[in-house]
């Protein structure tokens, strides 16, 4: 109801900005299920680079089983000791998990009135999160669709500034199938969304 | 002022159309956005091997928290 209101104000781009954020949040908050992979099989990608990226996607949704997918998961992100990629903010900014870039998050999350979901036990800063918080922050999950300048100030705050990197790491791991799509999509929109956002400057 | 805006505004969407973003009809009802998914930090777990990858994520956090 409250969604549906607000995206009466966004534009169709804008609408679909949001959707690519949601479905790398979902990508990435944990592997793939089957609805997930029924969603991606039913993917068709056009002619440009995002849209290779896409089929490139939708053919390791085809061939990938749920558990060589759960497989790459945990070993990209979980691990035993240790994990491959660790997809944290604060990471990928100053070498640690929890610390002031996480601090800087909580206090622009505060202000734009974005709260940690309840039974979450994952930090804000993991990128799946930071994901889902640009697709509200567009769509206007949180109050008011976010105007461009806002949506900008959070990119660059807490995505554009590393985010680009992860996407590369995981595009470039040897070992995976399923999520080296991933990794290029994510490189490839982050790309476009920083683009866009000096266009608009 | 607002001539300028509109301007800028076309050259978004042409910006974005070029760039592929309507590319998989990856509409936000396909993607299953929703009021209640926002902030899905953690997806619900599939129902076997849970309580193995919850255990694993525990010990992850607790082991790097350590710093």
């Amino acid at each position: 109801m409250a969604i549906a209101v607000a995206q009466e104000f966004i534009t169709e781009e804008d609408d679909l900005r949001a959707s690519w954020y949601s479905l790398l949040a979902r990508l990435l908050a944990a592997p793939a299920d089957d609805s997930l992979l029924a969603l991606l099989r039913g993917l068709n990608g056009d002619d440009s680079e995002l849209g290779g990226a896409l089929r490139a996607l939708k053919a390791a949704a085809t061939t990938a089983s749920p558990q060589a997918i759960e497989q790459e998961h945990f070993d990209l992100f979980v691990g035993v000791g240790q994990s491959e990629l660790v997809p944290y903010g604060s990471y990928y900014l100053s070498g640690f998990l929890h610390e002031k870039p996480l601090a800087r998050l909580r206090d622009d999350m505060a202000l734009l009135g974005i709260a940690r979901g309840e039974g979450v036990s994952e930090s804000e800063d993991h990128i799946a999160a930071l994901c889902d918080m640009m697709a509200g922050l567009i769509t206007g999950d949180f109050g008011e669709p976010a105007d461009l300048a806002t949506q900008r100030k959070f990119f660059d705050d807490h995505i554009g500034c590393w985010a680009p990197r992860f996407f590369e790491n995981l595009e470039a791991s040897p070992s995976t199938v399923f999520y080296m799509p991933i990794g290029t999509v994510g490189r490839l929109f982050m790309a476009v969304e920083s683009q866009a956002f000096e266009m608009a400057a | 002022m607002s001539k300028k805006k509109d301007v800028e505004s076309v050259g978004r969407r042409d910006f974005f159309r070029k760039a592929g973003l309507g590319a998989g009809a990856v509409g936000a009802a396909a993607v299953g956005l929703s009021a209640e998914e926002g902030n899905a930090e953690t997806a619900k777990p599939a129902s076997n091997s849970a309580g193995y990858r919850e255990t694993a994520h525990v010990k992850k956090y607790y082991e790097l928290s350590k710093f």
